[in-house]
């Protein structure tokens, strides 16, 4: 698998304070990449750094083999990016901010800006002014301005802020295509973890400016022997505190959840029936990226 | 390089600020032309028939000045030597001072309208960079395969640009306006320059354009100051505010300051205004062109370190 982005020990301190205390990762080509953290973990900072709008203080990030500090042109041409939110010129029509940046890369012709915009569903209003767009319209222009120029790596920091659930779907449909027809490598940072779920391939998790964790996104949620498991019963007939002294479990109106490795179901199922308790059903309670998300976070 | 340039016109002439500024210029030359004539209709002026005489009495005062004066002043005896060399001249080639209007004397007096080519050029300096950072425009700018270097100096180019235009903009309507309003003079009158102890006879049109671009240097070095400012502290009422209060005031408080002290000599306003060498008396005693080019020279070289070393090694978190 060829490696498009690598970050090798970044550190970054603004004004003697360490923001960023050493990451190293790899992404790869045509995956689609996680960046999770809680608010002010340095996401955005380690995004500034790979683009180059930050210097980096210690360590090197290298682009499709190229060093953004060494070879600043060869690296960032490699990319498209979204940092933050998207501003454009409000006082240019959307097709005219495109050119702005089409005239800053070598040979993009108009038909590829005819066909980025196209594809980011923004045909009806590209000749519209842009203080008159929406969020969710400038969401997409800078969308279709990070791709005129066929990028091996686009990031895009919460590219899904200000989109409606139509318009999230659409663009998860396009990042996961990008990826695989394209074999374009994808890094997107998200609150909405949900969404994360759905979209990546591997996730990474910093906090405090630290790496946590890289994963694959199902090792990640499914990666416990562990799980959990909802008994919908009848009258537990004072079984109550046989099940929480032994089970640890939690009583619940009609029934108890507990958490528990897959094999020990059926010893459960046994002990209930022996004790003549009425089972209606059983459901796993998969862990959502969310909670494990808030679990990894926590301490 | 080429298309930097062209993305930067065309973020500054798609805002109708700037073409507001156009029209402002244009249409001040124009009105002033109007006025004038109006000026010159209500109250014609006679043609001097005793000019000769007139100049006479001119000369008797100056001398006697230039004797009191002279000796204690070395600049005061230069502009007066120059005073009087070309009174003489006039006499002795018969060439009356120009009395009526006509459309070079028009383009002349339109030359005051040059601050506000400067206010409207350090407007647009102050912003060129400052507003970037606060569209948040500037991180999609700065991620693109081109240099910091070459993005701040198509932004400086574009300037320049913007203020030549403006320059031309202000000489072809003033032209215009004198040709309509005034008309040709009845002879071709050439301008006279005082350089090396002669007067010399030039020809008024390229006189004027070499006028319009002295008068000029003033304005740009404080837009490149503007510009600098702006790109350092990016912040451009700033940016706009300091350099508009000295295109102002820089030259009355640096004339003050020139009275007392040499060392006024070494402030940027002393050596801004050229002319003085071809048809004048420099400030300070003492002060060549060669001086002040140097001077504007390091002022220009100081600036736009400032500027271009602080935009390129910038951390961007706008
Ligand atoms: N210019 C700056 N000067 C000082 N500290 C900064 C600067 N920029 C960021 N920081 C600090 O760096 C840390 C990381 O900020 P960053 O914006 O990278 O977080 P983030 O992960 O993107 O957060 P969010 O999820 O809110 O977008 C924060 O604690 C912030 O206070
Ligand atoms: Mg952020």
């Amino acid at each position: 698998m060829k490696t498009v982005l690598s970050l090798k020990n970044v550190k970054k301190s603004i004004k003697g304070k360490p923001i960023i205390k050493g990451l190293s990762f790899d992404v790869h080509e045509g995956e689609v990449f996680g960046f999770l953290g809680p608010n002010g973990a340095g996401k955005t900072t380690t995004i500034r750094m790979i683009v180059g709008l930050m210097k980096i203080s210690e360590g090197d990030i290298v682009i499709c083999g190229k060093s953004i500090a060494k070879d600043f042109a060869g690296a960032v041409g490699k990319i498209g990016a979204i940092v933050e939110n998207p501003e454009m010129y409000k006082f240019l029509t959307g097709y005219q901010n495109l050119l702005q940046y089409a005239r800053m890369h070598k040979g993009i012709q108009k038909e590829k800006i005819i066909e980025v915009v196209e594809l980011v569903g923004l045909s009806d209003k590209i000749h519209d002014k842009v203080h008159t767009y929406s969020l969710g319209m400038r969401q997409r222009l800078g969308l279709a301005q990070s791709l005129l120029h066929d990028p091996k790596l686009l990031i895009l920091d919460e590219p899904t802020n200000g989109l409606d659930p139509a318009g999230i779907r659409e663009i998860r449909g396009h990042l996961r295509k990008l990826a695989r027809e394209q074999g374009m490598s994808v890094i997107v940072s998200s609150h909405l973890l949900s969404e994360m779920e759905l979209m990546c391939d591997r996730i990474a998790i910093i906090q405090n400016g630290e790496l946590i964790d890289v994963q694959n996104i199902n090792d990640f949620v499914h990666q416990d022997k562990v799980s959990s498991y909802v008994f919908e019963t009848g009258n537990l007939g004072g079984k109550e505190q046989w099940l929480r002294d032994k089970w640890d479990a939690k009583i619940l109106d009609d029934g108890f959840s507990v958490d528990i490795a897959r094999e020990q179901v059926p010893v459960i199922l046994r002990s209930l029936i022996e004790y003549d308790i009425e089972i209606f059903g059983i459901g796993t309670a998969n862990k959502t990226l969310e909670e494990r998300f808030l679990e990894v976070t926590a301490n | 390089m080429m298309n930097l340039i062209i993305n930067e016109c065309a973020k500054l002439f798609r805002r109708p600020g700037t073409i507001v500024m156009l029209a402002i210029i244009a249409v001040l030359a124009a009105g002033l032309g109007g006025y004038f004539k109006y000026d010159e209709v209500k109250h014609p002026s006679q043609e001097n028939v005793h000019w000769k005489k007139d100049l006479q009495t001119e000369l008797k005062e100056d001398r006697e000045t230039m004797a009191s004066f002279g000796k204690s002043n070395q600049n005061m005896k230069k502009f007066y030597e120059r005073q009087i060399a070309i009174k003489e001249y006039r006499i002795s080639n018969d060439m009356a001072p120009e009395a009526e209007q006509n459309v070079w004397t028009f383009v002349r007096d339109t030359k005051g309208l040059i601050s506000i080519v400067g206010v409207f050029t350090i407007i647009v300096a102050a912003g060129m960079v400052s507003s970037e950072f606060s569209w948040g425009t500037i991180k999609l700018l700065l991620i693109r395969p081109t240099s910091r270097v070459k993005i701040l100096l198509s932004k400086y180019l574009t300037l320049l640009l913007f203020s030549l235009m403006l320059l031309s903009l202000l000489f072809t309507v003033s032209a215009l306006a004198g040709l309509i309003f005034f008309g040709l003079p009845e002879s071709s009158v050439p301008h006279l320059a005082f350089t090396n102890g002669e007067v010399v006879e030039r020809s008024i049109f390229l006189q004027l354009i070499g006028e319009y671009l002295l008068s000029s240097i003033g304005m740009l070095m404080l837009a490149t100051m503007a510009f600098m400012i702006s790109t350092v502290f990016r912040n451009s009422s700033l940016a706009v505010g300091i350099s508009l209060f000295l295109l102002l005031m820089g030259d009355m408080v640096t004339k003050i300051f020139a009275g007392s002290f040499t060392w006024a000599k070494y402030v940027l306003f002393a050596n801004t205004d050229l002319s003085v060498y071809f048809d004048g008396v420099p400030l300070v005693e003492g002060m060549t062109f060669s001086f002040s080019v140097i001077m504007l020279v390091v002022y220009f070289l100081i600036f736009q370190l400032l500027a271009f070393g602080v935009f390129s090694k910038r951390d961007v978190a706008a």
